[in-house]
């Protein structure tokens, strides 16, 4: 259960961008997160009410924008998606797939009234 | 109003982390950071691996547990420098906290710093420490679709240590199976079997801590 750590890192970058905007109310924050980091979308989205309550956030939306995994071979140039996390080249079996997607972890944007 | 963000969730560890880099690399200081569940036996396979080390390489320990300090007072009668953090309910360590303890230690004259992590194999991936090297701890006996249902810590790993080797007879676990999935996720890790209990397999292991600690030092 990590996310409530995430989503510390998520409320701290949330509060920089809306400190001069006492007014204002957070209606929807977006995330990105990539399919090989270990963020449970379920987890991220009770974590986010946990923070969120009491707060200009609370009764934001969260959306959380998944991002595949995929790569491209060092060797033959093959780029595509990674399947069942086997990092080994479909096109010509090397071994240098370097991760190109998937890793993402971050607050793309925020929308406030 | 719309406001464009993109910032990283984790780039405050991040930085944190690349500052702990510096100052290991600063003291040419070889970091290894050991992360698996509970009960892998990280502890035991670190107190055969000191046991072995403790003539040829300076080394210490950070040990990371929510609450406890049963495994640093463990470690301690190794007769190496140890540090307890305790994460106060945090599954994972973070680089923070690395940065705070590290003041306990006489950097300059230490060569390898092993960090045990919070057992756990999802968490402590994500927050790096400044390590140059991350190690997973798998044991036989937790099955061997872990890999596949946990791929990040193996793909982040640069060494794979299966232990407990010595129960494989009172196991289902298929090994080709298994080093097959790691070597899938992570075509260059280097595997070691070992069994921490009886010690078989420890020597190849700690000979590849040493060869790491040469390159970083030289």
């Amino acid at each position: 259960m990590h996310e409530l750590a995430l989503m510390a890192g998520v409320f701290d970058i949330v509060k920089k961008y809306t400190a001069e905007l006492p007014d204002k109310k957070v209606t929807r924050v977006t995330l990105v997160v990539g399919e090989l980091t270990n963020a449970v979308p379920e987890a991220l989205e009770s974590s986010f009410q946990v923070y969120a309550k009491g707060t200009n956030v609370e009764g934001a939306e969260l959306i959380v924008r998944r991002i595949p995994l995929t790569a491209l071979c060092v060797e033959c140039r093959w780029e595509g998606k990674v399947e069942e996390y086997t990092f080994i080249c479909p096109k010509c079996s090397g071994l240098g797939l370097e991760i190109k997607t998937g890793r993402e972890l971050y607050v793309e944007s925020m929308e406030v009234e | 109003m719309e406001i464009s963000v993109n910032e990283g969730i984790l780039d405050l560890n991040e930085r944190a982390a690349s500052e702990n880099r510096k100052l290991f690399d600063r003291h040419g200081l070889l970091v290894i950071n050991i992360m698996g569940s509970p009960g892998a036996g990280k502890t035991t396979v670190l107190e055969k691996t000191i046991d072995v080390l403790i003539d040829s390489v300076r080394l210490a320990v950070i040990e990371g547990d929510i609450y406890t300090s049963k495994d640093a007072r463990r470690i301690e009668k190794h007769g190496v420098p140890v540090r307890q953090i305790n994460t106060g309910g945090a599954c994972h360590l973070d680089a923070r906290m690395i940065r705070k303890a590290l003041d306990e230690f006489d950097l300059e004259n230490i060569d390898l710093l092993i960090i045990e992590n919070v057992g756990n194999l999802v968490c402590p991936v994500e927050f790096n420490l400044g390590e140059d090297i991350k190690v997973a701890v798998l044991s036989i006996t937790e099955g061997d679709d872990k890999p596949l249902k946990y791929p990040l810590l193996f793909k982040e790993s640069a060494a794979v240590i299966l232990n407990k080797i010595d129960l494989l007879d009172f196991t289902d676990v298929d090994m080709d199976s298994l080093r097959r999935d790691i070597r899938k996720i992570n075509p260059v890790v280097d595997i070691f079997e070992v069994s921490a209990r009886s010690g078989e397999g420890i020597d190849d292991w700690v000979r590849w801590i040493i060869k790491k600690v040469k390159e970083k030092t030289e």
